[in-house]
């Protein structure tokens, strides 16, 4: 199964802007992200507090549509999706 | 016109453009590099999306503010202090509704459309912080 990670911003520089992540079918969108974070402690850190919680800035889309931060654990990702990942927007 | 594009823009046109019939006040905003001690700006979108949202949020500003036209174009990419980072346009009957719905827009695109600006200085840069932390986008403007 294939998965689309988009990083943004700091955390593009960090961890690489555009990921293509192999996983085995139904893994839980937050550990998928884990996995693909921890290649580097500053962007993992970035995005992960220190009990591996998403940090209360970070925002989630799942196939252009933003995730309600709640439900990170709960959402299975799906073969083809893409998810992108990023602090605050500051467009404008 | 919609757009997300490093190109600059034709703001003259842009305002001939929005006159149509009916028209009785055109409202720009230019939103520009500013001289903060920096070098350039580096501009980032997640493209598809910020294009997107901006279609939204133009539909959004007409309806709410019974807008005859909306322009809308974000610049992306390096930019030096002075050029346009953003431009809106927007038309109405009257000043009024010009003025709000040119407010609602740049609202609007600081609290939700994914895009962001780094700060190029001497020292290496600094990626500008957004005005609204998680639940950014949280649709307050509709």
């Amino acid at each position: 199964m294939n998965v689309r990670i988009r990083f943004f911003a700091q955390f593009g520089e960090l961890l690489g802007t555009d990921i293509i992540a192999e996983s085995s079918s139904g893994v839980a969108l937050d550990s998928l992200i884990k996995e693909v974070a921890s290649k580097n402690k500053e962007g993992y850190d970035a995005i992960f507090d220190e009990h591996g919680s998403f940090r209360e800035f970070v925002i989630i889309m799942r196939n252009g549509k933003r995730l309600d931060m709640a439900d990170a654990k709960k959402v299975r990702v799906a073969d083809g999706d893409e998810i992108a990942v990023f602090p605050p927007v500051a467009g404008g | 016109m919609i757009a997300v594009r490093t190109d600059d823009i034709d703001i003259g046109k842009l305002i001939s453009d929005a006159k149509q019939r009916g028209t009785g006040a055109i409202v720009v905003f230019d939103g520009v590099v500013r001289d903060d001690d920096i070098k350039e700006m580096n501009i980032e979108a997640y493209e598809e999306v910020a294009l997107k949202e901006l279609e939204r949020i133009a539909q959004d500003a007409k309806q709410k503010h019974n807008l005859l036209s909306v322009d809308i174009i974000h610049r992306t990419g390096r930019l030096v202090v002075g050029e346009n980072i953003l431009v809106t346009v927007v038309s109405a009957g009257h000043r009024e509704e010009a003025y709000a719905g040119s407010r609602f827009i740049i609202e609007a695109i600081k609290a939700g459309v994914p895009i962001w600006k780094k700060e190029l200085t001497n020292d290496g840069g600094r990626w500008v912080p957004g005005e609204h932390g998680h639940g950014a986008g949280s649709r307050k403007h509709k």
